[in-house]
């Protein structure tokens, strides 16, 4: 049961794709910011001198990757229905952004810890063995160059993959793969495409000719169950 | 488009180019019968701030039938990969190629962006000048305020929309469709005939000579039927006209992230360099209850946090204090924040300080323009030193301690006295801190900020010549030598972009020939520093042999035909020669609201304006 009267916290997952996987983490909080109030959402916000509407979001989604699990949590002043404010802020959104679930949280975000990756590779350079090879590269030791904020770091993504699983779909190279995705350990999943890139033949041509996506498919607690 | 997506993974900003914004207009293609792409030659972030786009692109699609789409200009990492991939400029909402629409409409908004809008017809795969385009090829149309002098990049559109387009161009677009409808549309024959609509110039139906001294010889219409001058546009009611209450929303952070309400248009105060207070007159203002309709149908669209009530001059506007009282009932518990730029420091009062003290800014900001009184009524700026220390003082108690000041180097008349007391003003307003018996804790900072005069076109000044680049920079570091204080923070702008804008600003159709070599020299995005190049904009002018002194820097006769005299705003001849001539006696003209100067403007007629009523 949902308390009346008081600070009720609000959980809503929703996923962001297509043109809108190019929209950064803090693009992409203003933007919600303006959702709340256009769907007249009777959000809290912070106290102080520059009061803002409190919005938390799980973990930064990086440009370039879609999502079909994000999580925002809010709190909200006066009681309004889970239903309610999925149809009101569904009517705000923009096209690329869908509403999943609205409830009232159990669980902490920060009991999120990894996270279920699918992507997908374009090349005309695989082959049959391109899979295997790939799976292969993937758990074994594998250094790329992290730069983050002008400084470089080696790091070994071996490190943070949880379990990764390579298939060769209709001459696609699928990779399904859980990513340590936690406050404390995480890789932006960009970096294993990275490690592909520099360790193999593919996606070093034109654009045009090879390409991969990033679908961020699930977000897991430490035992690997489903974050909710 | 799986090329797009995979190239704007390798650029900047890639937001810049994916639409799919809030707010976006998406139409079904099949009821549509005429597309119309609109080009900001600028990025996205600059372009999607302006109004006027803002009302353009809701007015076209408020018609059946017409589908407005958006494209900016893509920055040199993202046209480098358009061009290595061959994808011709799209439009946001549909990303088709725009070469394949009906009109390509460009809002020419300042004159270093020239560049920047012809690269965009030569991406979109289309030869950049008009000649060279086929009748099949989309009508290109420009407008905004550059067009007041079209000329510089006269062949390179097909049509120039002059004055305000927000009733003109569903007025172009219902003619297209009309004659297409019937049959009878080929492009020449809808240029002829658009010709005669009011407020379209056609660049191609006028004949231009030249005298040996490179002065305009004659500029005539080709045929009868053609206008010998073009008036321009303007809205009679801006309280019954369109006005868009559902913006795009962007994603990525834009220069004007908020709403942007239009109080009124045109200036009441004539000051003799700005070409903003001639060419949009009369003034006609919007009532504060359509104001405050609009504002709260914004709000409710667009969940922004802030609204800006736009105008050449806030203080100005007649309904003012019962806008802001409408506004404040509402935006206060909705913590909105009002904000009011461009105010006068001759009308700012307690009251309207303490309306606007919720906005967290911490200063003000003024334009007396010039140091001297002699100079400010030379430039009829009609503020007094008086008047900016009562504004400095009321700032002050109002717990601000930071002052921006912005004035002109190089204004007609100018001697080093009145530079010299641009120095001694700031200094005043330091002093004028420090006599309060109670002020704000934090140390006062008076920031000055000194633009380059640029003689502009339908001006009292358009005679001028403007100072050579020599003597700018001398006058600039003069009043860098006088302002010794510490409090007083000094920073002026970059002579020889002003020099280049008064190339272009004054220029005429020999121009083009400039403009086309330099696009391919891969020129562009000139107002930006890390792009502008006077040295190579010289060598351009040299190789093209046109001397930019010739425009720039020489005065010109009250009796010689001007580029822009096909061009009628209203505002008559005889008036801005009066204004110039009363420069040099340091006269000053009253405002509208005091007295009609009789600038002719009224001619044009708009309703809720200062103008007594022609008879």
């Amino acid at each position: 049961m949902v308390p009346q009267n008081e600070i009720i916290p609000i959980r809503i997952k929703f996923k962001k794709y297509g043109s809108l996987m190019y929209v950064s983490h803090l693009d992409t909080a203003k933007t919600m910011q303006r959702i709340m109030l256009r769907a007249g959402i009777d959000i809290w916000y912070t106290e102080g001198f520059n009061p803002q509407p409190k919005i938390v979001f799980a973990v930064p989604l990086p440009v370039g990757v879609e999502s079909e699990c994000e999580f925002m949590d809010i709190k909200i002043n006066s009681y309004m229905s889970c239903e309610e404010i999925a149809s009101r802020l569904s009517a705000n959104f923009p096209d690329e952004m869908k509403i999943i679930d609205v409830y009232v949280p159990e669980v902490k975000l920060k009991n999120i810890v990894y996270i279920d990756y699918e992507m997908e590779i374009t090349s005309p350079n695989v082959g049959e063995n391109t899979a295997n090879e790939i799976e292969e590269l993937l758990s074994k030791d594998v250094y790329v160059i992290k730069k983050s904020k002008g400084t470089e770091k080696e790091i070994n993504v071996r490190d943070y993959i949880r379990s990764v699983s390579v298939k060769n779909e209709d001459g696609r190279i699928k990779i399904y793969t859980v990513l340590c995705g936690g406050g404390d350990k995480n890789i932006n999943p960009e970096l294993v495409i990275e490690a592909i890139r520099s360790n193999t033949n593919l996606l070093n041509s034109s654009p045009v000719e090879e390409y991969y996506s990033i679908m961020r498919k699930r977000m897991l607690c430490e035992d690997l169950t489903e974050f909710k | 488009m799986q090329n797009l997506s995979t190239i704007l993974k390798s650029v900047s900003k890639p937001g810049r180019y994916t639409g799919g914004e809030y707010g976006q207009i998406i139409k079904d293609k099949k009821s549509v019968d005429l597309r119309v792409a609109f080009c900001f030659p600028d990025t996205y972030e600059i372009g999607m701030s302006n109004l006027g786009v803002r009302i353009l692109y809701g007015a076209l699609n408020e018609m059946d039938g017409v589908w407005c789409e958006r494209v900016y200009a893509p920055w040199p990492d993202m046209e480098e990969k358009m061009r290595e991939f061959s994808i011709p400029l799209f439009a946001l909402e549909s990303k088709d190629a725009i070469k394949d629409f009906d009109i390509i409409a460009t809002s020419l908004q300042y004159e270093l962006c020239y560049t920047t809008a012809v690269n965009m017809i030569d991406l979109a795969g289309l030869p950049i000048f008009a000649k060279d385009r086929g009748e099949d090829s989309p009508v290109l149309l420009a407008g905004g305020p550059c067009a007041y002098n079209a000329e510089p990049v006269a062949d390179f559109y097909d049509i120039f929309s002059i004055g305000e387009g927000e009733e003109a161009l569903p007025e172009l677009c219902s003619l297209m469709q009309k004659m297409k409808k019937d049959g009878t549309y080929t492009k020449s024959a809808f240029l002829r005939e658009a010709s005669h609509l009011k407020g379209f110039y056609v660049p191609s139906l006028y004949n231009v000579e030249y005298n040996e001294d490179g002065t305009i010889k004659c500029f005539e219409p080709k045929y009868d039927d053609v206008p010998k001058r073009v008036e321009k546009r303007i809205v009679e009611d801006l309280n019954t006209s369109f006005f868009p209450t559902k913006p795009v929303m962007p994603f990525i952070e834009t220069v004007h992230d908020r709403i942007m309400l239009e109080t009124f248009r045109g200036c009441i105060r004539g000051c003799r360099f700005c070409q903003a207070g001639m060419v949009f007159r009369p003034v006609r203002e919007k009532n504060a209850e359509v104001l405050n309709r609009q504002a709260k149908e914004i709000f409710k669209n667009t969940g922004y946090n802030e609204i800006s009530l736009t105008s050449l001059s806030i203080s100005d506007y007649s309904c003012l204090e019962s806008a802001t009282d409408l506004l404040l009932e509402w935006t206060n518990p909705c913590k909105v924040n009002l904000s009011l730029p461009s105010l006068r420091a001759d009308s700012f009062t307690k009251e309207l300080m303490e309306k606007v003290s919720s906005v967290r800014q911490s200063g003000l900001t003024f334009a007396p323009e010039a140091g001297t009184q002699r100079l400010r009524d030379a430039i009829n700026k009609n503020l007094y030193e008086s008047d900016l220390m009562n504004a400095v003082r009321l700032a002050f108690e109002g717990g601000k301690s930071l002052v921006k000041l912005y004035f002109m180097n190089g204004l007609p008349t100018e001697t080093y006295e009145d530079i010299e007391g641009i120095a001694v003003l700031a200094k005043h307003v330091v002093d004028e801190f420090y006599k309060m018996p109670v002020r704000p804790k934090k140390p006062v900072s008076v920031t000055v900020s000194v633009s380059c005069f640029v003689p502009k076109p339908h001006t009292p000044f358009q005679w001028e010549p403007q100072n050579s680049l020599e003597e700018l920079c001398d006058k600039q570091h003069f009043l860098g030598t006088k302002i010794a204080d510490r409090r007083i923070r000094y920073n002026w702008h970059e002579a020889r972009v002003s020099r280049l804008e008064a190339v272009f600003s004054k220029g005429d159709r020999r121009l083009s020939k400039a403009i086309a070599y330099a696009v391919g020299q891969g020129m562009r995005f000139d107002a930006w520093d890390e792009y502008f190049d006077y040295d190579k904009w010289m060598d351009v002018f040299e190789k093209c042999g046109i001397d930019p002194s010739f425009y720039a820097n020489r005065r010109i006769g009250y009796d010689e035909i001007l580029p822009w005299d096909v061009i009628d705003i209203g505002v008559s001849k005889s008036f801005l020669i009066s204004e110039s001539k009363k420069a040099y006696e340091n006269k000053t003209t009253p405002n509208c609201k005091e007295k009609c100067s009789g600038c002719g403007a009224n001619k044009l007629g708009g309703d809720v304006t200062w103008c007594p009523k022609m008879k």
